[in-house]
């Protein structure tokens, strides 16, 4: 698991079928300094985030396979938004 | 998944029997300073992906990576590592003035 930032939504009408209704959003990943980092990923989300929130990304796709069936092309989920008063987090 | 842009298609005249059937498109990532730009551009280090969405030279793509790139073909097992899960119809990515890659 890691943080990331959620900077921008994504619309995709044509996806593999277990992809049907989730809800897409890109985010960045982010450095113990808060600094993002790497290329945009796109992660699947349940929870509602929003842009600008940080977020606590799950690389296990064993979790979308509960939900989504065995045959979806996809690992990365919103597990969690991150609290922005929690002091720890820093941002 | 990340994005990437289609550079290409691969055509094999021996494979794998897994991949009988599977199209092999080649994908450039998109960078943060790209994506943001909208310039049409990649930037990343290009790779072959499996395919079965059918996107056009130029579409712009998310790709899943590692062992989740071949659920696609449970229960059956294939040597595949990267698979096109949607073609993006358009993304909105605005990233925060104080990260410099807007442009």
């Amino acid at each position: 698991m890691y943080l990331a930032r959620i900077d921008g939504t994504l619309v995709a009408t044509c996806k593999h079928a277990t992809l049907e209704g989730c809800r897409f959003l890109v985010a960045r990943r982010l450095e113990a300094d808060g600094r993002p980092s790497g290329e945009p990923v796109v992660v699947i989300d349940r929870l509602g985030a929003r842009r600008g929130t940080t977020v606590l990304v799950s690389t296990d796709g064993d979790a979308l396979r509960k939900t989504q069936g065995n045959t979806v092309p996809a690992r990365l989920s919103v597990v969690g938004i991150v609290d922005p008063a929690s002091a720890e987090s820093g941002r | 998944m990340r994005l990437g842009i289609v550079r290409g298609h691969v055509v094999l005249h021996t494979a794998a029997p897994e991949l009988l059937g599977t199209r092999l498109v080649i994908v450039e990532p998109v960078t943060a300073e790209n994506l943001a730009a909208g310039n049409g551009k990649g930037g990343g280090k290009a790779l072959v992906m499996a395919d079965h969405l059918d996107p056009g030279t130029g579409q712009m793509v998310a790709f899943v990576e590692g062992r989740e790139a071949a659920n696609p073909y449970w229960p059956e097992k294939a040597p595949v590592d990267a698979y096109c899960s949607l073609l993006v119809d358009s993304t909105d990515f605005r990233p925060p003035a104080e990260d410099g890659v807007r442009s």
